[in-house]
């Protein structure tokens, strides 16, 4: 029996006369302290699949499970990360960080939980801004920040919802050696979504595809043989990373033209507009005078 | 090292700035720190200099038409009378605080006082008798050269008169002549209506004459020559100044608290003393009743306050406390209403009606509304009324000072508070539910992943998020409720600057006009300064930049 466990989930939105089935027949299972990756193009529903695994939404049917038993509900066991920092903007970092620590370990002495506290903030090398705002710091340093409040749960899985696609790519790159060290020290469970092909490849042991939807399924997974710790310098020479990361790529660039030629084509009437040139007594905008010309 | 600090100062400086909204002050900060000087010279050129010519321009027009708009209350005043208005206004305030600080006096400090004054008074009546003299001469030269304007016109005047006098019997002759002719038949009566028809156009004309020179007249000897005007000022300037120092006197000598309290006292061992002595029984019955009444008033006489006078300032202090009483219940009301709004939309749904009927309604319904409901809390007697009797007290618990007494609290300012709350309600409320409800989808499931309780959600996520909506919805409802105040004021004659403007169009005096416009100048930067400090609340409460509160 798996830790995490997908059975047969549906998920759909709207009223029943006029139903989106975004989710179908969606199977996983993710093993304890496993890295698993789901890649998928945006808006496939990946962000859905994520929140059925924090327990924020329920399924249309089927099951979502964690040690056998079903998910009832959010809780700081399954420790979200969130796409957009989700990060409280009237507190500061520590204070953030505080009132995630103070809700979940609640007999804590205010000692151990500022100790607490800094060891999470030192973690994500931000104890320089515990003191900032979010809106006072970067990008890159907020999603330190959130990681750093989902990681002070202590949560038994950890979820991350695309955490990094809103990064530049050198923050991005750093953050993820940051993620990836902070795993291989403490092993947990994790689930990660993304829609970057080298950081599915990179940092997980198990990558399963999400179709494009409506109806988004997962595809079958590739499993990834390569031993930790991966090294960035030498993964572009590693046979194996770069066999992975071609294939991966032509699957799903495949699924987007499978789904492409699925879409149905509309007829369009066989008309054409007679004329193209502006009336001679309309007025003429400076910079687009040069347009109608170029596009005939 | 120097460099750093002053850069610390320049930029806590213009934060300061930035915070308290005078965004207006920022070139000139940033120049005497010597930041780019030409773009700040520049600035402060277009940002500075114009609006302030321009205000310069828009005074300078009103000074220039205001003269011309003659009204039934005389011309409109000029910035100048306005101006002049306020130093009278200010004068008087002063003194009604020299005369609070002379009843308060005692001891030594009195006597003093008592010798300041007297020399003040001497030395101000030896002035006022130049004066006067300087302005009978004033007046006389004034009236000669007024006399030698008008005497020309009198004697156009008397020469007109003459002819008219000439003219008329001439005319009664003519009309007596025809009358007989009529009479003989040798003419007919249609001449003789002719002839009245002339007659009383001529003499219609003759009065219109006479009119035009007696306005003239009248026009000179209104306009006395300015010399008259100043040297009767200053002399009255001095004489008001005698009136008040010796009033101040009185106070000094016969009214002032401790004297009062003395020569209650004093009555009562004289009393005492004739008691003991007396053997007439009506006598020993009403030296009894007296020592009893004046040892009591003895000791009420420090509980006893000195009745404020409705110096504009006070009227103002009056106003602003009645507006934050107001606001203070409005908010109070609004903010956990707004909150259940936001969170509930049954609750919406269920007070959406009653918001949109009576969010509407007029101030000045509101206010009569509250005359009558609120009235009755206080009826009977609503000056004996417990909470009445309470804020007004000098002392609480006897040793308590009521910070408060001083605005002489009554039914009418309840009434305003009330109406003020009233129509500040509404702003606050719904900024409230749209803040509450608008919370970030997020920040929700933050705390649905940390599981917190609703009232820790309540207070960790829901409040802070939305209070940047509320402060805003609270900057509004302030500035409502300060335009309500003054129209209820005026209405439930509640002391404070809305029946300081309705007096003044009541008593009509030569100084109303301009003392009409004073009280808008103040309600108007009364007003600005309340918007400023909700700003400034506003920026400390959003997380942001605050860069969307204009």
């Amino acid at each position: 029996m798996s830790y995490l466990e997908l059975k047969n989930v549906d998920v759909s939105f709207g009223p029943v006369s006029n139903r989106t089935e975004v989710l179908s027949d969606i199977n996983l299972s993710v093993e304890e302290n496993e890295f698993v990756a789901v890649i998928g193009f945006s808006g496939a529903g990946k962000s859905t699949l994520i929140s059925l695994l924090a327990g924020l939404q329920e399924p249309t049917s089927g099951q979502v499970l964690m040690n056998g038993e079903p998910i009832k509900g959010p809780g700081p066991d399954l420790g979200m990360m969130f796409q957009n920092y989700s990060l409280l903007p009237w507190l500061t970092v520590n204070d953030n960080i505080e009132l995630a620590v103070k809700t979940v370990f609640p007999k804590l002495t205010k000692g151990e939980r500022r100790d607490k506290i800094s060891h999470y903030v030192d973690m994500v090398k931000l104890s320089h801004a515990g003191d900032k705002l979010p809106h006072e710091l970067s990008g890159g340093m907020r999603q330190r920040a959130s990681l750093a409040r989902t990681l002070s749960l202590d949560p038994k899985v950890l979820l991350l919802d695309e955490p990094l696609s809103a990064l530049d790519a050198l923050t991005r790159s750093e953050l993820q050696d940051q993620i990836l060290n902070i795993w291989e020290t403490d092993k947990r469970t994790v689930v990660m979504i993304t829609n970057d092909v080298d950081e599915a490849v990179l940092m997980a042991d198990r990558i399963a595809p999400l179709t494009i939807g409506p109806k988004a399924t997962l595809a079958e997974e590739f499993a990834v043989n390569m031993p930790r710790p991966r090294d960035r310098r030498t993964l572009n020479d590693h046979p194996e990373f770069m066999r992975l990361k071609t294939e991966i790529t032509l699957f799903m660039m495949g699924l987007n033209k499978a789904s492409q030629a699925t879409r149905s084509i509309i007829d369009m009437p066989e008309i054409r507009p007679k004329d193209f040139s502006p009336p001679v007594a309309a007025p003429r905008l400076k910079n687009r005078s040069s347009q109608p010309t170029s596009a005939a | 090292m120097a460099d750093s600090t002053k850069d610390k100062i320049k930029y806590r400086l213009l934060k300061l700035i930035d915070y308290s909204g005078f965004k207006v002050l920022d070139p000139p900060v940033r120049l005497a720190f010597g930041e780019e000087p030409q773009k700040q010279i520049r600035d402060i050129g277009r940002f500075m200099l114009l609006p302030i010519l321009f205000v310069l321009l828009c005074i300078f027009l009103w000074s220039a038409v205001a003269p011309t708009h003659k009204t039934k209350s005389g011309a409109a005043p000029t910035p100048s009378q306005v101006w002049g208005a306020w130093q009278d206004n200010s004068r008087f305030g002063e003194r009604e605080d020299e005369k609070l600080d002379d009843y308060e006096l005692s001891g030594e400090k009195r006597l003093a006082r008592i010798e300041e004054v007297t020399t003040r008074l001497t030395e101000l009546e030896a002035e006022s008798t130049e004066l006067e003299k300087a302005s009978t001469v004033a007046t006389d030269k004034g009236n000669a050269i007024t006399a030698s304007t008008v005497a020309p016109y009198t004697s156009r005047l008397n020469k007109l008169k003459d002819e008219i006098k000439e003219a008329k019997a001439s005319r009664k002759l003519a009309l007596e002549n025809l009358a007989e002719q009529v009479a003989a038949r040798s003419a007919s009566p249609q001449d003789m209506l002719a002839l009245v028809v002339e007659q009383t156009q001529a003499s219609d004309t003759e009065k219109e004459k006479k009119k035009i020179i007696d306005s003239q007249i009248k026009e000179i000897r209104d306009n006395p020559p300015e010399s008259i005007k100043a040297a009767q000022l200053a002399a009255n300037k001095t004489a008001d100044e005698i009136q008040h120092f010796k009033k101040r006197l009185d106070i000094l000598k016969n009214s002032n608290k401790e004297v009062k309290k003395e020569s209650l006292l004093a009555k009562v061992a004289t009393d005492e003393a004739t008691l003991a002595a007396s053997t007439e029984t009506k006598e020993i019955i009403s030296k009894s009743k007296s020592i009893v009444t004046n040892t009591k008033n003895a000791a009420s006489v420090d509980d006893q306050k000195f009745a404020p006078t409705a110096t504009i300032a006070w009227q103002t202090k009056r106003s602003l406390a009645t507006v934050f009483v107001g606001f203070l219940i409005a908010a109070i009301i609004a903010i956990p209403v707004g909150i259940m709004c936001g969170l509930n939309k049954i609750v919406m749904a269920c007070l959406t009606p009653i918001i949109s009927i009576f969010r509407p309604v007029s101030p000045v319904v509101w206010l009569l509304i509250f005359q009558i409901v609120v009235g009755a809390f206080f009826l009977p007697d609503p000056a004996k009324h417990p909470l009445f009797t309470t804020l007004n007290q000098e002392y609480w618990f006897g040793w308590i000072k009521n910070p408060i007494a001083f605005l002489n609290t009554n039914p009418a300012m309840i009434f305003s508070a009330c109406t003020v709350a009233m129509c500040a309600l509404w702003p606050a409320l719904v900024n409230t539910a749209l803040g509450v409800s608008a919370i970030d989808k997020d920040h929700m499931n933050v705390a649905r992943v940390l599981k917190l309780g609703f009232w820790s959600r309540l207070f960790k996520i829901v409040i802070p998020s939305s209070l940047p909506l509320v402060f805003a919805g609270l900057r509004i409802s302030l500035g409502v409720g300060w335009m309500v105040l003054i129209a209820a004021e005026a209405l439930s004659s509640s002391d404070g600057l809305g029946k300081f403007v309705w007096d003044e169009y009541q008593n009509g005096s030569s100084q109303s006009f301009a003392n009409i416009i004073l009280a808008c100048f103040i309600v108007g930067i009364v007003g600005f300064f309340l918007d400023r400090v909700m700003i400034v609340l506003q920026r400390l409460v959003s997380f942001d930049d605050g860069s969307a509160t204009a």
